[in-house]
């Protein structure tokens, strides 16, 4: 989707009542904007009254539902909606938070009863009180565009196309395959006492299969999910992709995996694809420089970051070829919003986190960019994943910006490599509470061989430093190969909040990266051939 | 919501559904958290949700949803919602008609004085133990948690089960910023009366303190002693593994562990110091007492390093004439008994860690998983803590923790990284574990 798309949505006749059978709060949306102006006045002069300095209100609406076939069987056709509503205030430089199912005005008012109870009982014995900046107010609303709201199309199509995913893969030899896809609506009202009242509405959607191959006949087995990110658009995202053929072609690339040498250990170039390279950006990047990690919020559970605000526009935290640039207007990004859940808008808050390599800026939620001297204020990275959830600073959409040449592609960044692999799709991932350690694998690792694809390795996965291996990166793909990942399930803060975000990506190569042998990590020794015992002769042999 | 309450909205919402059969999940808690970092408040709330989820069939043909609301439109809409997509819905083989009412104990995971937990109370019960990392030096940050929850499942078939709970959980990571140590502690309990933070900062603060300015240890397999938070996050994560259909179906780390043919159950997989049980009426660690309707009984996982049972689901257990065996709603080990020092004093050359962190699957055949040890890592030397080292990353299979324990000690419940089920395991010795690589973090 292109910025003038999602401008569109902008307008004043966006977040119409939507109407669906298949979600189930949806006849209340109309009701909740008629209702959330007298409520925010009450809360907000409620929350003056009781000596708040600052106070907003958060009503939001999520609507849910997925799908889950196993085989040919349909397992898994489940709907869901949840609607509440929260207080947040700042009283003597105290938060304050309480959060409730209900929505009247007796029950708002009493959440801010509470919530200024509990912010009350910190006078006296903080340390330091929260200072927040003055922001802008809002008003308006907006909708995120998509196409085809998946929660009007019929249950029967949608079993269909996944039906269609598991008959293909069943059909190349798969012993076993799961498809789902999941869609989420979040509606969200927020008003706060610097005078903004806004409403907004954005989508999700996540279709995904994953298939597994047994050798009935000698043990072993192997699996390789699918590629398709969720993102931030309606049903077409299912319904324009090739999943059936993507099955087959998964089935074909399991054996072909479970056929592979195993590799051999030690420091290769690598060649990674946005589909798996989204991820790591994610976790060495979009983690490593959220300010409130960086500056201990998140100590207890997410941990903190090598990233210190002190490093701001010195450290090297790249090649000069890496630029990696943060925004929640991206269209299809599942971070994508008109305004941040402090209210603050998020168009125009566009920015750079590492700029020529070069580390640059943080993700901040308000009140965070004065405790590092940063003029500006938020740069609009608040979220809240529930109506019962604090905001805390959440990833906007983090994306690695293509080579200045268009020309390059996978293809011609392999040709340079003479020894290494070519990495698609994401798989398993880890990295310390600091960002400096990361492990991931992935689902296909292609062999490259004197600068071309030759066959095929397994049991393999990549381990490095953060830093060192953003400085390992010589080539980037140009703009036609940019594509966009992500994941609806990023967790962070205590209680855990799941936010989705995507991060844009080319494929890029890393020299000299090291890499490890899973096989070998679990004690077992290394095979010179294919898995002991495993016949990968042909289809039928899978069956 | 009172039982009485409960139960009548259960009559209520099944008296809407005229589908083949139902089954309802009430969940309604009250939770008051209370967040800190940088030895102040960042963020708090008191908390009230209610869930309620209802399946519905008609004949091999189901749906569900879920909902937080209890208006009567609210409830007839969702009634007619899920019953509509149960019908467009095509059959599912493996669909079963609702449970048949059972015997349920009565759970012991209630405390009155947990429920009367106010946040005043809870912040001044904060307030000392922040105060004193502050006196220390310390950075702290903390998370406290009090839960109370009243649930009830309810189907078509004459089943109603109502239980309550509460918990307070609260855990506290230190940070030195000279010498960048860091220090974690841990406590969870049914009962308020029984809680104290007090302890818990200090353990954090005096870890934070012995780690600072930690050296290098290179990486290798070697004998680790694992504090009892590590040991709940590998023994929750090989307690996911033990599924029967998996292994029947040959995608199970079990399979690579029999010769084909051969059933895991029975066979001494692991070292006999392996033991691992899970029971609803634990008192240090008490579970709920059903599955969706299903009674937990105790159940033997592990003995001696024998498998005993794998968890089956119920279409599964009829396919192939085995019992149902729910997933273990907690999980105990019994431990030697010895204390951490102990331990530690057996060990001539290994490793002492205190927690664990981003723990995920890389290797489904071996169950191998990767993660990283974090807040407080001890070289041990000659029986003897020898200093603070640097974190590593490790790869390694929970198979292979509960092949190599060679001591044990004193079990207590602990929060882990990775889940919250109720965990009472002692630390242990394991021999050969694979610390693969070493992090900076600190």
């Amino acid at each position: 989707m292109h910025r003038r798309d999602w401008l569109k949505g902008t307008s004043a006749a966006g977040l119409a009542l939507l109407s669906s059978k298949w979600t189930s709060t949806a006849w209340a949306a109309a009701d909740l904007s008629t209702r959330f102006p007298a409520l925010a006045d009450a809360a907000m002069a409620k929350a003056t009254e009781l000596g708040a300095s600052f106070a907003d209100l958060h009503l939001m609406q999520t609507d849910r539902e997925s799908l889950f076939v196993r085989e040919e069987m349909v397992q898994g056709v489940d709907a869901g909606s949840s609607l509440g509503c929260s207080v947040r205030v700042l009283v003597q430089g105290a938060w304050g938070f309480a959060a409730s199912g209900e929505i009247s005005e007796k029950r708002v008012l009493q959440l801010v009863e509470s919530a200024v109870a509990v912010a009350k009982g910190q006078v006296g014995w903080r340390k330091q009180p929260v200072e927040i900046e003055t922001l802008p107010s809002h008003t308006g609303r907006w909708e995120m565009p998509v196409t085809v709201d998946p929660f009007t199309i019929p249950l029967e199509e949608k079993v269909e196309r996944l039906l269609a995913i598991n008959r293909s893969a069943l059909g190349k030899g798969a012993s076993y395959c799961n498809s789902h896809v999941s869609a989420v609506r979040e509606r969200k009202w927020l008003a706060n006492t610097f005078g903004t009242r806004i409403e907004q509405s954005r989508m999700r959607i996540h279709p995904s299969f994953s298939i597994t191959l047994v050798d009935p006949k000698k043990g072993g087995f192997a699996s390789r999910a699918s590629s398709r990110p969720p993102r931030g658009a309606g049903y077409e995202h299912l319904s324009e992709w090739d999943a059936a053929g993507e099955a087959a072609l998964a089935v074909e690339q399991a054996k072909e995996k479970m056929a592979a040498p195993s590799v051999t250990p030690g420091k290769m170039d690598l060649v990674i694809a946005p589909s798996n390279l989204w991820l790591t950006i994610h976790e060495t990047v979009g983690h490593a420089t959220e300010l409130d990690r960086s500056l201990g919020y998140e100590a207890n559970f997410a941990g903190t970051s090598f990233c210190t605000p002190d490093k701001l526009d010195s450290l090297q935290y790249g090649s000069n070829l890496v630029n990696l640039y943060a925004d929640r207007t991206a269209g299809g990004g599942l971070s994508t919003v008109m305004w941040d859940d402090d209210g603050v808008k998020t168009l125009g808050k566009e920015f750079p986190i590492v700029k020529d390599g070069v580390f640059r800026n943080f993700q901040m939620a308000l009140g965070q960019a004065a405790l590092i001297g940063r003029e500006g204020g938020s740069n609009g990275c608040a979220y809240s994943d529930s109506f019962d959830a604090f905001p805390i600073q959440r990833m906007p959409n983090i994306s690695l910006q293509p080579g200045a040449d268009n020309a390059v592609t996978a293809e011609s960044l392999i040709a340079d490599v003479e020894d290494g692999i070519y990495i698609d799709g994401n798989g398993s991932w880890s990295i310390d509470q600091q960002r400096y350690n990361f492990q991931f694998t992935g689902q296909v690792f292609h062999r490259i061989r004197n600068g071309k694809i030759d066959g095929m390795f397994r049991d393999v996965a990549y381990q490095g430093n953060s830093v060192d291996f953003w400085k390992a990166c010589d080539g980037l793909g140009g703009a036609p190969t940019y594509e966009l990942g992500g994941a609806m399930n990023c967790g962070k803060g205590q209680p855990q909040q799941v936010a989705p975000v995507s991060h844009g990506a080319v494929p890029a190569r890393f020299r000299q990266i090291n890499v490890l042998n899973t096989a070998r990590e679990s004690g077992k020794d290394i095979a010179a051939g294919p898995i002991k015992g495993c016949d990968c002769s042909g289809a039928g042999e899978w069956a | 919501m009172t039982q009485s309450e409960t139960e009548s909205l259960c009559a209520k919402i099944l008296g809407l559904v005229k589908a083949d059969g139902a089954e309802l999940y009430i969940s309604d808690s009250e939770d008051l958290l209370l967040r800190s970092a940088n030895n102040d408040i960042t963020s708090n709330g008191l908390i009230n949700s209610l869930s309620i989820s209802l399946s519905v069939s008609f004949g091999k043909r189901s749906a569900s949803i879920s909902i937080n609301q209890t208006d009567d439109d609210t409830l007839r809409a969702a009634v007619a919602k899920v019953e509509a997509m149960a019908k467009l819905a095509p059959e599912d083989p493996e669909q079963l008609p609702p449970v048949e009412p059972g015997t349920y104990a009565p759970p012991l995971t209630w405390s009155d004085a947990t429920a009367a937990m106010t946040p005043e109370v809870a912040l001044a019960r904060l307030r000392p133990v922040i105060e004193a990392a502050r006196a220390a030096g310390i950075d702290s940050a903390g998370y406290l948690e009090r839960s109370i929850n009243g649930s009830a499942f309810a189907n078509s078939r004459g089943v109603f089960v109502y239980e309550r709970s509460t918990t307070v959980g609260f855990s506290m990571t230190a940070r030195a910023a000279e010498g960048r140590g860091s220090g974690w502690a841990s406590t969870q309990v049914t009962d308020a009366a029984q809680l104290e933070l007090i302890p818990v900062g200090e353990r954090a603060i005096t870890k934070a303190l012995a780690s600072r300015n930690a050296t290098e240890r290179p990486a290798g397999r070697t004998t680790v002693v694992l504090e009892t938070s590590a040991v709940n996050d590998l023994l929750g994560l090989f307690s996911g593994g033990l599924d029967r259909r998996d292994f029947d179906e040959g995608r199970s780390f079990l399979n690579g562990l029999v010769g084909k043919g051969e059933d895991p159950v029975g066979k001494a997989l692991f070292g006999n110091k392996a033991t691992l049980f899970s029971d609803p009426l634990y008192a240090p660690a008490p579970s709920g007492i059903h599955q969706s309707g299903l009674p937990i009984q105790r159940t033997s996982w592990v003995e001696n390093g024998v498998l005993k049972n794998l968890s089956v689901g119920r279409f599964w257990a009829q396919k192939k004439g085995l019992a149902v065996q729910p997933w273990p709603g907690n999980l105990i080990m019994p431990g030697e008994g010895k204390s951490l020092d102990e331990l530690i004093a057996g060990v001539a050359d290994g490793v002492l860690i205190t927690r664990l962190w981003y723990l995920r699957m890389v290797q489904p055949e071996s169950l191998l998983y990767t993660g990283l040890t974090r807040d407080g890592t001890f070289a041990i030397k000659d029986g003897k803590i020898a200093g603070p080292v640097k974190n590593f990353r490790f790869n390694e299979t929970p198979v292979n923790v509960l092949k190599n324990i060679v001591a044990s000690g004193k079990p207590e419940r602990v929060l882990g990284s990775e889940s919250d089920m109720p965990v009472h395991v002692p630390p242990l010795v394991v021999e050969n574990f694979n610390l693969s690589s070493v992090s900076d973090a600190s």
